[in-house]
């Protein structure tokens, strides 16, 4: 990550330029995110009954939290899920970044296009699609079963995750590609010369020119796909109405038990603790890849 | 009715809504105010039922100063949700919205529907099919009135079952159990019928049998699923789970039922009269093989039935439009707006429309030539009363989801245990919701 | 590899520098990623050709009896009284406006974080990527109830404002803005008397182009694809974008009852809610060949 260059513009620039720039923006998020979050920490607080309304309960709903059986499933669960989805989604596509960047391809302008679609389309959709490939009656998986006599169904309690995971890498590989690709596309040509006069070879040339320019968008993009797979919400949500037997609760990820809570069982107080801790998790953590990614960047 | 009955409810209702805090006029006591007239008027109505949308012209005609705008905020659970968020915001609640049966306590008893007997509703009753009428009554007060019914029925391929060698419909549950042995017998993916842990169709049964496992009276709920006729039920039911007879890999609604129906591979369903008008766009290719019969019974000459689905049309408390908006209510689902949507296909629970002699006539051709609404009315008439659903029955539902899962993926444990650990769920649960459970 | 070529006059090539070897078995791998990625959209392309009871009886990746991609469409913008194109209109709206306005703040913003000191720089840029890793279901109801005390609930502003807010966009844009903008130019201008929206504007906005279209982009994907939050705020569909129409479509015939089934609609909206995104991206790759740097790059 580049260090904030402390950039010798004269203090008695008026200060408050700044600010104004950041202003609307600032404004906004105040009210956007900074007012309903306070209000949430607030709801928080509260415990929600059909039967005799809202009553105050202090840190209760945080003590039942972490004595919550379902939460540390759908907790776990995602926990797992990202440290083996994650690492397998960016080594895709660094290695599809490489690939393009090579121009070794045929097709190149074809595949960087292909690749990057699947982002483009919406979660509703995607689930169809992929509820139909891997359905296994009447689905593709159903007609391999068939053709090589196997009886595997990918959406049994024990190969459900692996499903999501096909459906969430194949949703936002193409989105870090790009990421990538365009750090790479950004290495100025000099460093490819003076490579070539030193007679380099192309995996010397991979090795230690390309790798070391992506570690910043690495860290970049580790954290956010840490974020967002902590937050996995669409597939389960609407594959538990697809298909049948898959082992989705309602509780299988913190965001659908949060979901569930608020709007199924009423108890807006707890699903409000509940999503409050989980960004609490998703902050330490993110944290810690950040610092630990910025070390790398110190010691080259 | 019993008055006094009332009169106590009716205060305790009061003083629950008073501590309730709920927003909106729930406390001023409703009364009946005659429809403006002169002023315009703009009722919004929430319903995914799309026949009510054919009672509009008519209505309009007769209030030329009521708009009457029905829009779709949503299918079941979606528009629950939408409707408690807005009731909580105090912002864009509509005159009517539209319920399902089960759902209807939920809203009822924390007041945040209209009681409809200051419009006289209560009167109404006699016109209803019994048990439906029972379920828009709570505590002894009609809080919606009944839109559409679902009597539960077995719809059946005939073609199929004749290819499996079972030649007249199953006329009792032993019956149906050596059919379901001999569609199995068809080999491949041939079930008689599928549930995949779908609580309606399991309650149907409980219902049929005359089990009623819950009791409801304000806020005091028992659950108790081992009087006898519920154990009968269950148990004939975990002999069909046991033997392989039943398609557990097949989720009602989706994609993969559609196909079953389709091609045959599943020969019946368990499901309420309002499937015929969706059937025919699900398995299209299996028209004419179908026909209609009444739910298979426990003795041989009962004539016991159950429901499964259906829906109802009720006013929030804190509806703009209260008097106009029961105009409306009264007409699409008990006055003369009946009509055009009885013509597009609606399956109302009057007693009217139910011995109207053109309807109990009507064919379609999807059911060959078969006088399907006799059964459907027959059905209706014998849905059994009493039937109570618990105050959160929509969370119950979604925690039975959970529970079952092992069942019913890896045939762990039985469905009675299922069931118990269910109440116990439902009895921690309702007790910390404020309710008395027991 | 070094191409040993015969005109020796010139430098031992590398393969940036010149047109490579093309490798045909980087290009097969890269191609069964390909298919990968393809695979659910030839679904969606073929599926949409066929009719509902096609749709019901015939294998999933094999074509109907009568191609009904013209009725499908003809479908999808005729039922329930031409809705969807209502639909479509809503969401290119808030497309627009959102990634345009969201994309400018962001921007501004991230220009200032870099080139501008301030108090609480450092803890606002926190603060704002905090908030990213908060889900969203902690926002939800607050911001349904905070709008309904404004009356902005179930209008396009509810759907609007939420959006104008792109924190990952204003993080790239102060990053890019570190590294892209010289201070010396900014100094310049100083110097010269400019006012500092117009430095902004005229001199640091054009150098900022690629890290722009990149916000951009992704901003209009988000927007366009944005369902729970439009979800919990519209009741009126005359408001809805088209992920939630085409949800609720979807739902009619896969809830218990009688709402329609028509997943051959379904399907064919879909197909028709991709493409615009499809044709926004074609057009905006360009800015990728002139050279981007997202994160660090020059360490």
């Amino acid at each position: 990550m580049t260090l904030q260059t402390t950039s010798p513009l004269r203090r008695k620039r008026r200060p408050t330029t700044g600010l104004l720039f950041l202003a609307p923006f600032g404004l906004l998020f105040i009210f956007v995110f900074i007012i309903p979050i306070l209000y949430s920490a607030y709801i928080s607080l509260f415990q929600n009954k059909l039967i005799g309304g809202q009553s105050f309960v202090g840190l209760d709903n945080y003590v039942r939290l972490f004595k919550d059986p379902q939460f540390y499933d759908g907790a776990i669960r995602v926990v797992v899920f990202t440290a083996i989805q994650v690492p397998i989604m960016l080594l895709c596509a660094i290695l599809l970044a490489l690939a393009v960047d090579s121009l070794r391809l045929h097709g190149t302008r074809f595949f960087r296009i292909v690749v990057f679609l699947p982002y483009a389309v919406p979660a509703i959709v995607s689930t169809l699609m992929w509820g139909f490939m891997l359905g296994i009656r009447y689905g593709l998986i159903g007609n391999l079963n068939d053709a090589l006599g196997t009886r595997f169904d990918p959406f049994a309690p024990e190969t459900t995750m692996a499903s999501i995971g096909i459906m969430v890498t194949w949703g936002f590989t193409g989105y870090n590609m790009l990421i990538f690709y365009a750090a790479l596309r950004a290495i100025p040509r000099e460093l490819y010369e003076a490579a070539a006069i030193d007679g380099a070879t192309e995996m010397q040339v991979v090795r230690n020119i390309k790798l070391p320019a992506l570690r910043g968008s690495l860290t970049v993009t580790v954290i956010f796909s840490i974020i967002g797979t902590f937050q996995l919400f669409n597939e389960p949500n609407i594959l538990s109405s697809l298909v049948s037997n898959s082992g989705i609760t309602s509780y299988y990820t913190p965001n659908l038990y949060a979901y569930t809570l608020a709007f199924t069982g009423s108890q807006q107080g707890y699903a409000a603790a509940l999503a409050l801790v989980m960004a609490a998790f998703t902050i330490v953590i993110a944290y810690i890849v950040q610092i630990r990614g910025m070390k790398n960047a110190f010691d080259k | 009715m019993r008055k006094t009955r009332i009169a106590a409810v009716a205060t305790a209702l009061t003083a629950v809504i008073a501590l309730a805090g709920c927003s909106g006029s729930a406390d001023e006591a409703p009364t009946a105010g005659a429809i403006p007239t002169d002023e315009p008027i703009t009722l919004t109505v929430w319903s995914w039922d799309g026949t009510v949308e054919a009672a509009v012209p008519g209505f309009e005609k007769k209030y030329p100063n009521i708009t009457v705008d029905v829009v779709n905020a949503g299918s079941s659970t979606d528009e629950y949700t939408a409707l408690d968020n807005a009731i909580q915001a105090g912002s864009g609640v509509p005159d009517i919205a539209m319920f399902e049966y089960f759902v209807l306590p939920f809203f009822a008893i924390p007041g945040k529907l209209t009681d409809l007997s200051v419009y006289g509703a209560d009167e109404l009753g006699k016109d209803y099919v019994e048990a439906a009428w029972g379920e828009v009554n709570i505590d002894g007060a009609p809080y919606a009135l009944p839109s559409d019914y679902g009597p539960a029925a077995m719809f059946y391929n005939q073609k199929v079952l004749a290819e499996a060698g079972v030649e007249e419909p199953p006329a009792t549950w032993d019956e149906f159990y050596e059919a379901a042995k001999k569609v199995r017998a068809l080999g491949g993916d041939h079930y008689i019928t599928n549930d995949s842990a779908d609580i309606f169709l399991l309650l149907s049964l409980i219902w049929e049998s005359g089990g009623r496992p819950f009791q409801v009276e304000g806020t005091d709920v028992k659950i108790d699923f081992t009087d006898e006729g519920t154990a009968r039920a269950v148990e004939y039911w975990q002999r069909m789970l046991d033997e392989d007879l039943i398609n557990t890999k097949i989720t009602g609604w989706s994609d993969d039922w559609n196909r079953g129906l389709n091609d045959g591979t599943l020969a019946t369903q368990l499901i309420g009269g309002w499937f015929t008008s969706t059937l025919p766009e699900r398995a299209p290719d299996a028209a004419g093989d179908f026909r209609i019969a009444e739910l298979p019974q426990w003795e041989e000459g009962e004539r016991s039935g159950a429901e499964n689905g259906g829906s109802a049309m009720a006013i929030p408390a804190d509806a703009p439009n209260k008097d106009a908006a029961y105009a409306f209510l009264e007409y699409f689902t008990h006055g003369e707006g009946l009509q055009a949507r009885i013509d597009e296909g609606a399956f109302v629970p009057t007693l009217s429309f139910l011995e109207d002699e053109a309807f109990l006539a009507s064919t379609n051709e999807f059911f060959g030539d078969q006088a399907y609404n006799e059964v459907l009315a027959s059905a209706s008439k014998n849905v059994g009363t009493g039937w109570q659903y618990p105050p959160f029955f929509s969370w119950a539902r979604s925690s039975y989801e959970d529970l079952s899962a092992p069942l019913y993926n890896s045939g762990e444990g039985t469905l009675a245990e299922l069931l118990e650990t269910w109440r116990e769920r439902m009895t921690e649960y309702g007790n910390e919701q404020g309710f008395a459970v027991s | 590899m070094l191409s040993t070529s015969s005109r020796a006059a010139r430098r031992p090539t590398l393969h940036t520098v010149e047109n490579p070897r093309k490798s045909p078995l980087m290009t097969f791998f890269v191609g069964l990623f390909a298919l990968y990625c393809l695979l659910p959209m030839v679904w969606l392309l073929i599926n949409a050709t066929k009719s509902q009871t096609d749709f019901v009886s015939t294998f999933g990746l094999a074509f109907g009896g009568e191609l009904a991609l013209w009725d499908n469409i003809v479908g999808v913008f005729t039922f329930q009284d031409g809705i969807f194109a209502r639909w479509l209109l809503n969401t290119v709206m808030y497309v627009v406006v959102g990634a345009l306005v969201s994309t400018f703040l962001a921007a501004l913003g991230g220009y200032a974080l870099a080139k501008h000191n301030f108090f609480g720089k450092k803890a606002f840029l926190l603060v704002v990527l905090g908030s990213i890793s908060v889900p969203g279901i902690a926002l939800a109801i607050p911001q349904f109830l905070l709008f309904a005390q404004m009356g902005l609930t179930n209008t396009p502003w509810a759907v609007l404002i939420p959006s104008f807010i792109n924190p990952f966009g204003l993080y790239l844009m102060w990053v890019y803005s570190s590294d892209a903008v010289p201070n010396a130019l900014i100094e310049a201008a100083r110097i010269d008397g400019a006012k500092e929206f117009r430095i902004f504007w005229q001199i640091a906005l054009p150098m900022l182009a690629p890290a722009t279209v990149t916000v951009l982009l992704f901003s209009f994907v988000s927007i366009w694809n944005n369902y729970f939050l439009p979800l919990i705020m519209l009741k009126d569909p005359a408001w809805y974008p088209l992920t939630i129409g085409i949800n609720q479509w979807n739902k009619l015939g896969s809830t218990a009852g009688n709402g329609e089934l028509i997943q051959n609609l379904v399907i064919t909206a879909s197909l028709i809610t991709i493409v615009p995104l499809i044709i926004a991206f074609l057009c905006l790759q360009r800015y990728w060949q002139s050279g981007l740097a997202l994160g660090a790059v020059k360490d």
